[in-house]
């Protein structure tokens, strides 16, 4: 495990860093947009990251976690490092496209059904988060939270296809458009691809770093109630 | 005054009410909080129309319905339409055969340019007019990416793309 969080460390650093390089320095401008499609190398990968693969992997643990055939304890903590990372990640695609619309739209934030049902699934996101800080039972709040999992993961499908159901100011996607024809080409292309495979390293990194701090914590809790549990039974011989 | 005697053990723990509660408020402030945010998030986003515009045919097709009241409307920029001017700018928007004028008041945002798709924020000047009135321009910009040749020639209308 230790090993395989040294190489995807490395790995993720070294592959942000030429998307970095590659999307700041080495792509061409766009015909349309100029200097200012550089954020393509950025903020589509984050997306990806928040909407596909974070709340994917959490409402993919949460149904395993209530299948009683697979139900473990440890996938409601790989569900919620899931969640933790992806509210990060979500955090940083509605900043970066904030960003990016200002200058191409002419505003920094409009209510359409793209933005607003993102910003729905970060907030519906951020009260799983809340809620596991809720004190309950380790099982309990296990399956509150793969509910709620399941829940708010409803919600991808729907920004997915946003752009294709209604009329939005949000373009369509490049990449996973309903062709399946990405539109755009050469080394833009190639960097594009390139930031969707540095950020999935990096998400790996962080959920494993994040899932093995929380079988550390949960270990050390266990740790402790032994302990307790031993000094209440010194307790009750010394009596 | 007798001694201070020790607290006699009880074989039930006795758990202070707080305790029992507090996890339940906590669990309902989250479940307002949550509540209340997404009914913000659905009301503010989705409460109006789904559809953040209506294109310049549905906008002539329901004139008489929409009158002067404000809605987005989104179609492309006419070529050689483009008029700017210090308090703003007028223009075409066309979408199939229909055109519709617009008289824009500020500045345009920074891609704002012929052929391009754009939404404007205003309404129609009277229920008779095909002139439209706006106070805002977004620039509905394509999910294409082609990079541009600076090295190209540039063509007669002296773009270089």
């Amino acid at each position: 495990m230790r090993r395989t969080l040294t190489i995807l460390g490395v790995a993720s650093v070294a592959l942000v860093a030429l998307d970095v390089i590659l999307g700041l320095w080495v792509t061409p401008p766009d015909a349309d947009q100029g200097e200012l499609v550089r954020l393509v190398y950025l903020h589509p990968a984050l997306a990806w990251v928040a909407l596909y693969l974070a709340f994917g992997m959490a409402a993919l643990c949460a149904v395993l976690y209530l299948w009683p055939r697979t139900r473990s304890m440890r996938f409601d903590r790989l569900s919620a490092s899931a969640v933790e990372v992806g509210v990060v990640f979500i955090g940083l695609t509605l900043i970066t496209g904030s960003i990016w619309g200002r200058p191409t739209w002419g505003v920094w934030w409009t209510w359409d059904a793209r933005l607003t049902s993102t910003a729905l699934l970060g907030v519906l996101f951020l009260g799983y988060l809340a809620l596991r800080r809720v004190p309950a039972d380790p099982e309990v709040r296990a399956r509150r939270c793969a509910i709620a999992a399941i829940f708010a993961a409803v919600d991808v499908p729907i920004v997915h296809f946003s752009v294709v159901w209604w009329q939005t100011l949000h373009q369509g996607a490049t990449v996973l458009n309903p062709n399946l024809t990405p539109t755009i080409h050469g080394l833009m292309a190639w960097t594009l691809l390139l930031s969707f495979i540095a950020f999935t390293t990096l998400f790996a990194w962080m959920v494993l770093m994040r899932f093995q701090i929380e079988e550390l914590r949960e270990s050390g809790e266990d740790v402790e109630l032994t302990r307790a549990l031993e000094a209440r039974r010194a307790e009750g011989v010394a009596s | 005054m007798s001694e201070p005697t020790a607290p006699t053990p009880t074989t039930t723990p006795v758990v202070p009410a707080d305790r029992t509660i507090r996890p339940r408020l906590r669990l309902a402030m989250v479940g307002v909080v949550i509540v209340a945010a997404v009914g913000f998030l659905l009301v503010k986003g989705l409460g109006s129309s789904l559809d953040y515009f209506k294109t310049v045919d549905q906008a002539v097709s329901q004139k008489h319905q929409l009158g002067t009241s404000t809605f987005r409307l989104e179609g492309t920029v006419v070529p050689g339409t483009v008029s700017q001017s210090v308090n703003g700018a007028t223009f075409d928007v066309g979408h199939s055969t229909l055109v519709v004028h617009v008289v824009n008041e500020g500045s345009p945002p920074q891609l704002f340019k012929a052929s391009m798709p754009v939404i404007v924020v205003g309404h129609f000047a009277s229920t008779d007019s095909t002139t439209f009135l706006s106070n805002q321009i977004m620039v509905k910009h394509s999910s294409s990416y082609v990079a541009s040749h600076p090295d190209r020639v540039r063509a007669g209308d002296g773009s270089k793309n």
